[in-house]
């Protein structure tokens, strides 16, 4: 019962989402605000159904039903709990259904809390919305339905994937899709705008508080799964330039150019058709993404070729809404008002810059990431674009951008000053300097662009200290008045000087890791040691244990620095039985923000095992400065006057740069 | 019967969800000042707020007024260029509306979800199951509840050796191997439980006696020289690898050992042929046909057993258009037409560089009805 | 500035920007592309030692030897032609014989392959698609690969490394 009820309440929110795409419009052509309120509550009973039968699922997962396919071939009674809620959406069905609630979420939430929103623009909003959703539905229903049953059940399920049982799937992919699926939001409302042909002052005032919220999960998403890579596939790397993550790394950066576009827009009236075309690209790459992803062209061309419908629909949903809205764009964007007048030296035009560096990068990944499938439908020859191309194009263009970061901030709308931000940056690049002198005399082995690097990296975190400095008047006034200015200055800027230190953080630690890693591979017996940049680890021995659902052999090293005993490391290779497959279970020592990394390959004959250990410099601050720029990201979503959406008072703005 | 009530109740629900708003005429107060004021009540509304955090102290007064000005300015603005139509109210579309909710919405639900779900079909976790232990369990059932007696006794010798031919016979060969290989730990050495284990390596292979497999079918044939499983096996290891003299005489040696019933004597005779007479095993439709006395698996286990030999051999001898068609035939009669697609696009490889091959390929094909 | 002066700084500026990214990507389109082969188009491409590429195919059962230290030699095939390759590190979780690997690095003057990094199939329904592809191609495909799709979340493969970089998952 709770399977076909599950079922049924999607078929309905399809009908629901059939209904909620034509009768808005309808509604809002006549002027008929009783036609135009049923997207209201068309969207919110859509929210329920969805959520039903997301709700269903899970607990059939939970109570382990085989007579459903879907928990046969990715559950198992003997799975933990925890993996058998977050096996719902390890697979392919289950993940889509999560995709299509996160949707509903958004739309109900568009449905619930707009009542200030304009009545038509609310209508096309979700009029947008129900497009999107009734194409997902039905894509679910079609080809990934996750309710489908089996005759005879069997009664027991083939297990989840290994590699998947893990916490990090429980957190990554709901993070990572309410980051896709938000930017739904700025989609829907530049359609609706575009539609309406008029962009209302709602548009600036929503827009950005939903990016900011997609945003802020996109990069604890990706952040999230790259720590997620790093610990469980063994062999400490972090980011692949894999199209699986270009595909999320590139809704990022056009949402991040969004993020920063909307701000000019809201606060200046300007850049309105640019935003409306970001809003629109940043939704279409998550689109991308997903069908890279969910289509199976990239993880296997196999699954594609036995189930062509899969890829095809998606496919089509994909041409569909991009090249709609591209084409909407192109036909109504002369129509929408232009907006304010800026110099090229002026915040406005720095946010330009910071568009286009972010674009363009966008564009280098999605070039990387699109052009050997080009090259083998179109030439018929293989090949890779691996981390060598990245680094060699995506890298450069965002060192240009780190190094516009701290001038930003600092620059004044309307018309800057370029030397006297120049000027008050200096004490920054100094200390930038300084640590490019100090690591280059320090530092031994490793690429001479590392220090200059992390020099940059330091450049970033100063200058948007300065920037929090400049504005409370740290060092020239009294400390009473600078608590005040402290306590007054808006929770954006704060935000704003958190997220671009953030980048700075994230920079040295990337850049540490790559340089100064140290590796360590080997096979060892009982009693050996093995000497990893200044840590002695000795192997104690091997033991055996048994889990819920695997067996696990583990390792156990006694880790000394200096005679010193520091710590106990247990390395562990389970193997599971249902899946006749191993995973490799990594020991990991935090020290400050570096870390030492153990992981344990094959048994050799005469009982050595092979082991490879890492010591990972500074490694965490990869990670943190994500979380920090997450961080930023809500403080700034936290100012009252973002969702007051009023502009910034001009004459505090002056009180609080003396210099414009 | 719960359950066509549960589905009625659901699209009551849905429909009523769309009808509710149009059944309250032009909605409330709020959503009518909205729909008429257009901008400028988005710029009212962002004043009252301004004023609710002045209140609240969120926001200080300074910015308040300035934020009040800006607001009021644009306010301004949009109230001059605003001439939004006043809310009409169209009871034809309204209708219209609402039978597509009470017809189309249930219409739709219905025609999509009749032909995907199975509302006759109970619900069956697990919890439910153990209760219900008197069904009948299938033969993967068994295995499974072997395996989960196992994974919590990995000790127990004759639990493996009784899972590991079952899980050989259903195609788990990998898995086979392993039970195997628990089987001789936990039971110790025999030779006919390494020429098993040697047995489901090479099937696991795809009929490859691989290194590994023979190193134990030469473990099972140390431990027993007349172990006839072994020698078949160091035999078929000896043609692969082409040795065909060797292997005739392994065989040869065996037949005369062996007892004049012996279920497997037919087998190695036909191997046999195959290397010392220098002509195919006959894997002809009598053969296949012929099979039809045994039970149904041996029959299936012996004609995959063949084909797959054939198919080895083919891979590593491509040349031979009659064994490419006897491959893609014997294919066809075991209904597995994509395999027979398969070794046909195969064959064509093989022998594209010799014309006259390829054109006997070609004619072959076409009688057995695979073209292109 | 006039309002026209004003867009064609931003217009330039954003040439200038495009040109730029132009000029790395052509720039790195030169040598920092690794190209696909299986062993039988390395036999018959003669390609030059120390030009570095990805090699897939099959492992050719019985063929994986274990030196010292964690050296592997073993072979890969592809049906009609097959490659000795040799490795030293850990080998990825499902590396088995038969199956599906990917592995990258250079021929060495003697035609062996000497691979740095080593990629293999993620689980058992799951097949390197670029080993996928030329198998197909080649007619050597199995159906039961790939039976089911791969779940698309994030640790997609089991990888070892020589080196810690340049390999997809």
């Amino acid at each position: 019962m709770i399977a076909e009820s599950g079922h049924y309440a999607l078929v309905l929110a399809l009908a629901l989402a059939l209904i909620q795409s034509v009768v808005p419009l309808v509604g809002a052509r006549l002027n008929d605000a009783a036609l135009m309120n049923v997207a209201r509550s068309a969207a919110l009973a859509q929210l329920l159904f969805v959520g039903a039968s997301f709700t269903a699922l899970v607990m059939l997962h939970v109570t382990s039903d085989f007579s459903v396919a879907n928990v046969y071939e990715n559950s198992h009674s003997m799975k933990p709990l925890i993996y058998k809620i977050t096996g719902v959406w390890g697979n392919h069905e289950g993940s889509m259904l999560l995709w299509v609630s996160i949707l509903a979420l958004f739309g109900g939430m568009v449905a619930a809390f707009g009542n200030n929103l304009p009545l038509s623009l609310r209508a096309h909003v979700l009029a947008v919305q129900a497009w999107i959703a009734s194409a997902f539905y039905l894509f679910i229903l079609v080809t990934s339905n996750p309710f489908l049953r089996i005759l005879n059940p069997p009664i027991e399920g083939r297990d989840l994937n290994p590699v998947l049982q893990d916490i990090g799937l429980a957190v990554h992919p709901p993070m990572l899709y309410l980051g896709y699926v938000g930017f739904s939001i700025s989609f829907s409302f530049a359609v609706a705008a575009l539609m309406e042909g008029r962009i209302d002052a709602a548009w600036a005032r929503w827009v950005r508080p939903w990016t900011l919220v997609a945003w802020i999960f996109l990069t604890l998403g990706i952040a999230m799964g790259s720590y997620w890579a790093y610990y469980e596939l063994g062999w400490g790397g972090w980011w692949f330039w894999d199209p699986v993550e270009n595909a999320s790394l590139m809704p990022w950066l056009a949402g991040t150019a969004l993020l920063h576009s909307a701000l000019v827009m809201e606060k200046r009236n300007a850049l309105k058709v640019w935003t409306i075309l970001l809003s629109i690209l940043t939704f279409s790459l998550s689109l991308l993404g997903t069908f890279l992803v969910r289509s199976g062209v990239i993880t296997s061309v196999h699954a594609f070729a036995t189930d062509p419908t899969r890829g095809v629909f998606i496919l089509l949903i994909l041409c569909l809404f991009i090249g709609g809205s591209l084409s909407l764009f192109a036909g109504r964007a002369t129509a929408l008002k232009q907006g304010g007048l800026f110099a090229p030296i002026s915040r406005e035009g720095a946010l330009v810059l910071n568009n286009l560096l972010l674009t363009v990068a966008c564009a280098v990944v999605l070039f990387g990431t699109l052009y050997p499938l080009a090259m083998e439908v179109l030439a018929d020859f293989k090949m890779s674009v691996g981390a060598p191309f990245y680094n060699l194009t995506f890298a450069p263009l965002f060192a240009l951008l780190l190094l516009a970061v701290p001038f930003g901030p600092l620059l004044a709308w309307k018309r800057g000053d370029l030397l006297g931000v120049t000027q008050r940056l200096l004490a920054a690049g100094v200390a930038g300097l300084i640590a490019v002198a100090i690591v280059w005399g320090w530092a031994h082995g490793g690429s001479t662009l590392a220090p200059l690097a992390i020099g940059l990296g330091i450049f970033v975190i100063a200058g948007a200290v300065t920037d929090l400095v400049e504005r409370t008047g740290l060092v020239r006034l009294p400390f009473a008045t600078v608590l005040q200015r402290a306590r007054g200055l808006p929770r954006s800027a704060w935000g704003t000087a958190f997220a671009h230190a953030g980048l700075g953080v994230a920079l040295i630690g990337i850049v540490c890791e790559t340089t100064w890693n140290s590796e360590y591979v080997a096979t060892m017996k009982q009693n050996d040691v093995a000497h990893v940049a200044g840590y002695e680890l000795k192997l104690d021995g091997l033991f055996q244990r048994q889990g819920p659902n695997f067996r696990e052999m583990i390792a156990e090293f006694n880790v000394s620095r200096n005679g010193e005993p520091v710590s106990v490391m247990t390395p562990s290779k389970r193997s599971f039985t249902t899946r006749g497959s191993s995973t490799t279970e990594a020991a990991l020592l935090t020290r400050g923000a570096s870390q030492l990394y153990v992981s344990l390959g094959d048994v050799t004959n005469e009982g050595a095992i092979a082991v490879r250990i890492y010591h990972k410099p500074l490694v965490l601050l990869i990670w943190w400065g994500p979380v920090l720029m997450a961080f930023g990201g809500m403080l700034s979503l936290s100012d009252r006057r973002l969702r007051v959406g009023a502009p910034k008072p001009a004459r505090a703005k002056q009180r609080l740069q003396p210099a414009e | 019967m719960t359950l066509w009530f549960v589905f009625a109740l659901m699209t009551v629900a849905a429909i009523f969800a769309v009808l509710w708003p149009l059944g309250r005429g032009s909605g409330g107060s709020d959503d009518v000042a909205g729909s008429q004021a257009g901008e400028v009540a988005v710029y009212k509304d962002q004043l009252a707020e301004v004023e609710r955090d002045l209140a609240a102290a969120r926001i200080a007064a300074p910015e308040a007024d300035a934020a009040r000005v800006e607001i009021g300015r644009r306010l301004l603005a949009a109230a001059a260029d605003s001439d939004v139509p006043a809310a009409k109210t169209s009871v034809t579309w309204r209708r219209a509306a609402a039978v597509l909710a009470l017809l189309g919405l249930p219409l739709v639900a219905i025609g999509v979800y009749m032909p995907l779900g199975s509302p006759l079909l109970r619900d069956f976790p697990l919890a439910q199951r153990e209760r219900g232990a008197n069904m009948t369990q299938s033969l993967e059932n068994l295995v499974v509840q072997v395996e989960q007696h196992l994974e919590k006794n990995p000790a127990d010798g004759r639990g493996w050796s009784v899972l590991a031919p079952v899980l050989e016979r259903l195609g788990r060969f990998d898995e086979a191997v392993r039970a195997y290989r628990n089987a001789l730990t936990y039971n110790g050495e025999s030779a006919e439980r390494r020429s098993d284990l040697g047995e489901a390596i090479s099937a696991a292979a795809s009929g490859v006696v691989t290194a590994e497999a023979k190193a134990e079918f030469e473990r099972a044939h140390a431990l027993n020289a007349d172990d006839p499983k072994a020698n078949y096996f160091l035999g078929l290891a000896a043609e692969q690898d082409g040795r065909k003299d060797d292997a005739a005489a392994i065989w040869r040696a065996l037949l005369a050992k062996a007892p004049a019933d012996a279920p497997w004597r037919h087998l190695v005779q036909t191997s046999l042929v195959r290397v010392g007479g220098g002509t195919m095993p006959a894997l002809s439709d009598e053969t296949i046909a012929a099979s039809k006395d045994m039970n149904e698996g041996d029959r299936n286990a012996m004609v995959r057993g063949m084909v797959e030999r054939l198919a080895s051999r083919l891979k590593q001898n491509g040349g031979d258009v009659d064994g490419w068609l006897r491959l893609v035939r014997a294919y066809l009669v075991m209904g597995e037409r994509d395999k027979a697609m398969g070794a046909s696009t195969d064959a064509r490889q093989a022998v594209a560089n010799d014309a006259e091959r390829l054109r006997q390929l070609n004619e072959g094909l076409k009688t057995l009805g695979l073209d292109g | 500035m006039t309002r026209k002066q004003r867009r064609m700084t931003i217009i330039g500026g954003s040439l200038a920007v495009l040109a730029l990214a132009a000029a790395l990507v052509l720039n790195a389109l030169r040598d920092s592309i690794v190209f696909f082969s299986t062993p039988s188009m390395v036999a018959e491409k003669h390609l030059a030692p120390g030009k570095r590429f990805r090699l897939g195919g099959l492992v050719q059962p019985g063929s994986l030897q274990r030196g010292d230290n964690l050296a592997v030699s073993f072979e890969i095939a592809d049906g009609s032609a097959k490659l000795p390759v040799a490795y030293k590190g850990i080998l990825p979780d499902l590396f088995r014989e038969g199956q599906g690997v990917v592995a990258e690095g250079a021929l060495d003057a003697s035609g062996v392959f000497k691979a740095d990094t080593v990629l293999a199939k993620h689980d058992e329904t799951y097949m390197p698609k670029d080993v996928a592809d030329a198998l197909k191609k080649q007619g050597h495909w199995k159906d039961d690969y790939g039976a089911k799709t791969s779940d698309g979340a994030r640790p997609a493969a089991t990888t070892a490394q020589g080196n810690p970089q340049g390999a997809v998952r």
